[in-house]
């Protein structure tokens, strides 16, 4: 059995590597792997924000990532420029950019690219979604 | 100690995706690994020298590969076919990179233990 992180830089909304990602999340751990975190950058950020609302009959991603990492225990995390850059936020981050709201979804962190590097050399696998 | 490649495929400005991609090398560098950053296909034009991307209000970031060194990422290679196939020339780029052939890149890349590519 292995330990795998994923790196995902596929647009939610107009990609499907995010949806790709998701499913391969599945299928590793359904084989009985460990999965330590999955780190978006570049687009894949936009997945974070609680406030995407796609059609009811249309799959959220946002929802599907949150619930997948609460049940198995593996984090989700943000690289903060590529995040603030497009409009995501935390509180604290908001405050600090004088930003007027915030959008991240509870289920995520907001953290730096050394959390890709540390999941990189503490994985066996690093997997990129793009 | 793990080897990490780090490969530009993408031409500059059109995307973030080279900005981004230096970053992570960047960051690596502050970790014990040996890191390469390989330049091939449109990654080429990443190298140009005298960009101006200011005139289309960007950032250069172009700049910063000339710190790679700095930085302690000192195996950087260029795609001598990429560069032929664009009729372009060792003297219209920066003096970072050294002019590797295709299979040689291909061998490099095996051997990497991780290998970004945005």
């Amino acid at each position: 059995m292995a330990t795998f992180s994923l790196l995902v830089t596929a647009s939610p909304h107009s990609s499907q590597g995010q949806y790709s990602a998701l499913e391969f999340t599945k299928a590793l751990l359904q084989q009985g792997h460990t999965l330590k975190r999955i780190f978006f950058y570049g687009d894949g950020v936009l997945v974070a924000s609680r406030l995407n609302c796609p059609p009811s009959d249309e799959i959220n991603l946002t929802k599907s990532w949150a619930k997948l990492a609460i049940e198995h225990d593996f984090e989700l995390t943000v690289c903060v420029t590529a995040a603030l850059k497009r409009g995501i936020t935390n509180a604290a981050e908001a405050d600090r950019n004088a930003l007027t709201g915030d959008n991240l979804d509870p289920a995520y962190e907001i953290s730096g690219l050394g959390q890709l590097t540390e999941a990189m050399l503490e994985s066996d696998r690093l997997i990129t979604f793009g | 100690m793990k080897r990490l490649s780090v490969i530009f495929n993408k031409a500059p400005y059109g995307s973030q995706a080279g900005r981004e991609l230096l970053d992570i090398a960047l960051m690596a560098a502050a970790f014990d690994m040996d890191i390469s950053a390989i330049f091939i296909g449109n990654g080429v034009y990443q190298l140009l020298d005298k960009q101006q991307p200011d005139i289309l209000q960007l950032k250069n970031h172009s700049p910063t590969f000339k710190a790679l060194e700095l930085y302690g990422i000192e195996t950087i290679l260029l795609e001598q076919e990429a560069l032929a196939h664009r009729n372009m020339t060792e003297p219209q780029l920066l003096d970072v990179a050294e002019l590797t052939d295709n299979a040689t890149i291909q061998r490099h890349i095996q051997q990497s233990d991780f290998v970004f590519m945005l």
